[in-house]
């Protein structure tokens, strides 16, 4: 072994291999140059490998070095944070290869792409993600194996199927880790990975925001009841309300933010859920009104929504109770309902006047809205998702003269109006309905669900939520967005492979149905076995148990677990099972001690005479021993085991019990 | 601190105790991390803080997948060398300074073994694979520095198959040894004694080459001036001696006390005698403290003439 052994051309593919594998789930957030980069380098290293190109030298690797780290500045606008730390390790990842000439090199590389590895599962986590790196895995054990100098692994097929075959034996060793090992919260704040596409509700609304999100067949979350599924039209999703309105678009007030929680009162019956949300980089979660979640999971705001800390950027479960027809602010702040008159100076002007005329005819607020939803239902409104172009008094055109809209605009002009008329009332912004999946019962709520709608406050009932679409295209909410613009076809017009566009193939469908149910169990079962979730489900399992018997429950797993995979490794039943034989292995062991040893191929009989010459104080006891065991294999005696291992003690007794000096020199 | 091998030796003597043939079991196998396995760790330990910090279950399932696998490994090199059967082989002899040649046979009951490592760390191990159910002979090379016998000890093994994580291993003896001549030293052979007469005396009449010419060799300080060559030395080539075999007409006695120096030199001496003169198929006889052996020549003579030098005045005389 020299000092610094070569790396073999076996682990060489491998490490190649493995680097495509590697780099390939990281393309979606990585610069173009990286794949110049890396088909450079990959080249660059086959030519040394070949002897047709040199190492690089130093002054060449240090600019090599240089160069990308600029190219990821530039890329990236900076050299920290997730997006620039990920960029970096593929591209060190990358050099590493070139400059790679020993095995300790290749073993640095092999853990940069275990590293790489992990990094990507922060950018994408989904079941087929999982599944996914596995294949890198493989590959870079492999070639870890391949650096190994035996026969055995100089060829690839082999290689690859022994790393398989060690990966498959540490699987069940990993789910018990993964069950039991604790879960701590985070040692210190690290940056999140907030390239990860993103869609969703924003913060602000203007009139064409939620028809893009139309367009998106995105999951936003999905939701499990504990009991039964309430009906299709009370399933009004929560996200934000929008109570500042500054002509052109409607936005959360700043009171929004404060975590004062509102005043309300629970009626009827709670209904119970858990919901399990996409990222949607905002801080708020989506519940049904009123909601009430698990302290210091999220706090329920003064506009009734429920907001974390931090913006959720990864999957996140959260279990809600919800009270449909709680009376929410029934006596009202007044700065509340000032909040909720808000409206910009100028602009609009028909619109206002025709509030004040509706005003006029109707006293209580309750006959305004009456008499607007029927204006909505009579008057001939269009629901759309592709709007014709309004000028700057967005209401007024839109209420009198394109008349057509999405329910952005019908939610939007219905507060403008009431607020004219002198009604506290805002916009809110969520989801409506969600597809049942039948597979597992809970149902999935896309990005296309997305949906506004209108609260008032009246006195005493407090605020209560009305739908101006309902009046327009009543089978957006009751059967859902699809259905609501059957005429238009263009419902997910933008992504012709969305698997939800084929909905009408029976088994297509079903498909694609049960590999959602898959992958709701994965979020569910694996990416929020975190923390709570984990406690939660262990005490189901098992009981209360707390950490030291957690521990020891972990060891004593692992332990047996352990032990079952060495039985099948080592297979100690294929030892000699034959009683016979192995007492006979015993006495040839004894006389072994004692400097008499049986040749290959020797008989039992001349082996025992040759012993008995040897030893001739214990010859008589050698001798018995030998017969009897001649006679129960080759005479067809009956076999009695007792006899034998009687005369194997008896011989035991002769000898002495101190054997001679290990080392005889002849 | 020599406390600490000596106990280690003394509780290996006891576990592994000295045998021609080993057979590598659970009381004879050690397994611990190498560095490379340390590594690993060390990764392991900055993954399981990124699955932590991003509360990522992905990132624990791969840490702890990868975790178990650390594990399934110390089966899999424990097993790599559990079960291999150990036999010593011959040994070549060797002149001090030369290497000494020992060999091992490692031999397979079952499975195959992969990339196992024998010898001493010193001298560097050699790496062999062993196959299914096969046999594989390793010719271990170890440095002389004195004469007698060559006891290197213990051997060691050990296996890094199949990921280079964890090292096991075993110190075995199998009781290896190799005679190491004395290092021949080039000296004038006193004249005058031969070997005593014996009464075979169809041995002394078969020294054929009585006063056969051999050849011509550069002269040396003490060779006899009647045999000068001065027809070369006439032509500038230097003082040539011819060489006679059997000269004397008696076989030569090479005597350890007609040499001068101290007993290793003279051994030395004796030593390169023994190899000249058996080179030229010579009968010789060599005298030594402790006898005389010969006059004889061939093989077997050469080799009990350079195996008395060899344990000349050792205890170990008689060899293993």
């Amino acid at each position: 072994m020299s000092a610094k052994p070569g790396i073999p051309r076996n682990s060489l593919i491998w490490l190649l291999v493995a680097q495509v594998l590697v780099i390939l789930p990281h393309l979606t957030h990585l610069p173009v140059w990286i794949i110049g980069l890396w088909l450079g380098c990959a080249s660059w290293r086959v030519q040394i490998f070949r002897m047709r190109a040199r190492y690089p030298r130093s002054w060449l690797k240090a600019l090599l070095m240089i160069g990308a780290g600029f190219g990821v500045y530039f890329s990236r606008g900076s050299l920290v944070g997730l997006e620039a730390g990920v960029v970096l390790l593929i591209a060190a990842f990358i050099l590493k290869l070139v400059e790679m000439s020993t095995r300790r090199d290749a073993l640095v590389l092999i853990f940069l792409g275990f590293f790489a590895v992990v990094t990507s599962y922060l950018f994408e986590d989904s079941l087929l993600a999982g599944l996914y790196s596995l294949l890198p895995v493989t590959a870079l054990l492999a070639a870890m194996i391949g650096l190994q100098q035996s026969s055995l692994v100089t060829r690839p097929w082999p290689t690859v199927r022994l790393a398989g075959s060690l990966l498959l034996q540490a699987v069940p060793l990993m789910l018990v880790l993964f069950l039991f090992f604790p879960r701590l919260p985070p040692l210190w704040s690290l940056p999140q990975a907030a390239d990860r596409g993103v869609t969703g509700l924003a913060d602000h609304m203007a009139p064409g925001d939620i028809a893009r999100l139309g367009r998106s067949a995105e999951l936003a979350f999905r939701v499990s009841f504990e009991g039964e599924i309430p009906s299709r039209d009370q399933l009004y999703w929560r996200a934000v309300t929008f109570e500042r309105f500054d002509g052109r678009r409607w936005s959360q007030s700043y009171a929004s933010h404060l975590p004062q929680a509102p005043e309300w009162q629970a009626v009827g019956e709670p209904l119970g859920y858990s919901v399990v949300m996409q990222p949607s980089g905002q801080p708020w979660l989506f519940a049904l009104d009123v909601a009430q979640v698990a302290p210091g999971q999220a706090q329920l705001m003064t506009d009734f929504h429920l907001q974390r800390r931090q913006p959720v950027n990864q999957p996140l479960m959260y279990q809600v109770t919800s009270w449909l027809d709680a009376r929410r602010e029934a006596v009202s702040a007044p700065e509340s309902l000032g909040r909720a008159l808000q409206l910009p100076e100028r602009g609009n002007p028909r619109s206002r006047a025709w509030a004040a005329e509706l005003r006029r005819t109707a006293q209580e607020p309750q006959a305004m809205v009456d008499a607007l939803l029927k204006h909505f239902n009579r008057q001939p409104y269009h629901y759309t998702l592709e709007p014709p172009p309004v000028g700057d008094d967005i209401v007024d055109d839109f209420l009198f003269e394109t008349r057509s809209g999405f329910c952005a605009h019908y939610a939007g002009a219905m507060t403008f109006v009431l607020r004219a008329a002198g009604i506290p009332a805002r916009v809110v912004a969520g989801y409506q309905g969600g597809e049942l999946n039948p597979a597992g019962n809970y149902l999935s709520v896309h990005q296309f669900d997305a949906h506004a709608w209108v609260e008032y406050w009246v006195a005493e009932r407090g605020w209560v939520s009305v739908d101006p679409t309902f009046q327009v295209a009543p089978e957006r909410v009751e059967q859902g967005l699809e259905q609501a613009l059957a005429r238009e076809r263009s419902f997910l017009a933008d992504q012709p492979m969305s698997l939800l566009r084929y909905r009408d193939i029976g088994w297509v469908n079903a498909l694609r149905l049960r590999w959602d149910s898959l992958n709701y169990g994965w979020q569910r079962w694996v990416l929020n076995y975190q923390g709570e979730q984990q406690a939660q489900a262990l005490q189901r399992w098992f009981g209360k148990l707390d950490g030291q018997a957690l521990g020891l429950a972990l060891v004593a797993v692992l332990a047996l677990l352990t032990a079952v995979l060495a039985l099948v490794l080592f297979k100690p039943w294929r030892r000699e099972t034959d009683p016979q034989q192995r007492l006979f292995k015993r006495f040839e062991q004894l006389l072994g001690r004692h400097g008499v040893r049986r040749n290959r191929g020797e008989g039992a009989r001349s082996f025992a005479d040759r012993a008995a010459i040897m030893l001739p104080e214990q010859a008589p006891a050698i001798l018995a021993f030998v017969r009897l065991y001649e006679t129960q294999r080759y005479a067809e005696q009956a076999a009695v085991a007792d006899d034998l291992s009687r005369a194997l003690r008896q011989l035991r007794r002769a000898l002495p019990w101190r054997f001679p000096r290990p080392r005889e020199r002849s | 601190m020599r406390l600490l091998p000596r106990f280690r030796d003394r509780w290996l003597l006891r576990r592994i105790p000295p045998a021609s043939s080993v057979r590598l079991n659970q009381r004879r196998i050690f397994i611990m991390p190498t560095s490379v396995g340390l590594a690993f760790m060390v990764a392991l330990l900055l993954m399981l803080l990124t699955a932590i910090n991003y509360q990522n279950s992905l990132a624990y399932g791969l840490t702890f997948l990868l975790g178990s696998l650390y594990l399934v490994t110390i089966l899999h090199t424990w097993r790599n060398l559990a079960g291999l059967v150990l036999q010593a082989g011959g040994t070549t002899a060797a002149f001090v300074g030369e290497q000494a040649l020992l060999r091992v046979r490692l031999e397979s009951r079952g499975r195959a073994y992969q990339a196992v490592a024998l010898g001493w760390p010193a001298s560097g191990l050699r790496l062999v694979d062993v196959p299914a159910g096969g046999t594989v002979e390793v010719e271990l090379s170890l440095a002389t520095s004195r004469r007698g016998w060559l006891r290197p000890g213990r051997v060691r093994v050990e296996s890094r198959f199949p990921l280079g994580l964890l090292v096991a291993w075993s110190w075995i003896d199998l009781e290896l040894a190799a005679l190491v001549y004395p290092q021949p030293s080039i000296a004038e052979r006193p004249q005058g004694d031969s070997a005593p007469e014996t009464e075979d005396e169809g041995t002394l009449a078969r020294g054929a080459g009585v006063d056969d010419y051999q050849g011509l060799r550069a002269w040396q300080p003490g060779d006899p001036r009647r045999r000068l060559h001065w027809k070369a030395y006439s032509r500038g080539q230097g003082l040539l001696v011819k060489d006679f075999a059997s000269l004397l007409g008696n076989d030569p006695m090479l005597d350890f006390d007609g040499f001068e120096g101290d007993t290793e030199q003279r051994l030395s001496m004796l030593c390169h005698w023994v190899v000249e003169l058996s080179e030229k198929q010579q009968p010789f006889a060599l005298r030594l403290p402790a006898g005389v052996l010969g006059p004889d020549s061939g093989e077997s003579h050469r080799d009990a003439c350079l195996r008395a030098l060899a344990l000349h005045g050792l205890d170990e005389e008689r060899g293993v």
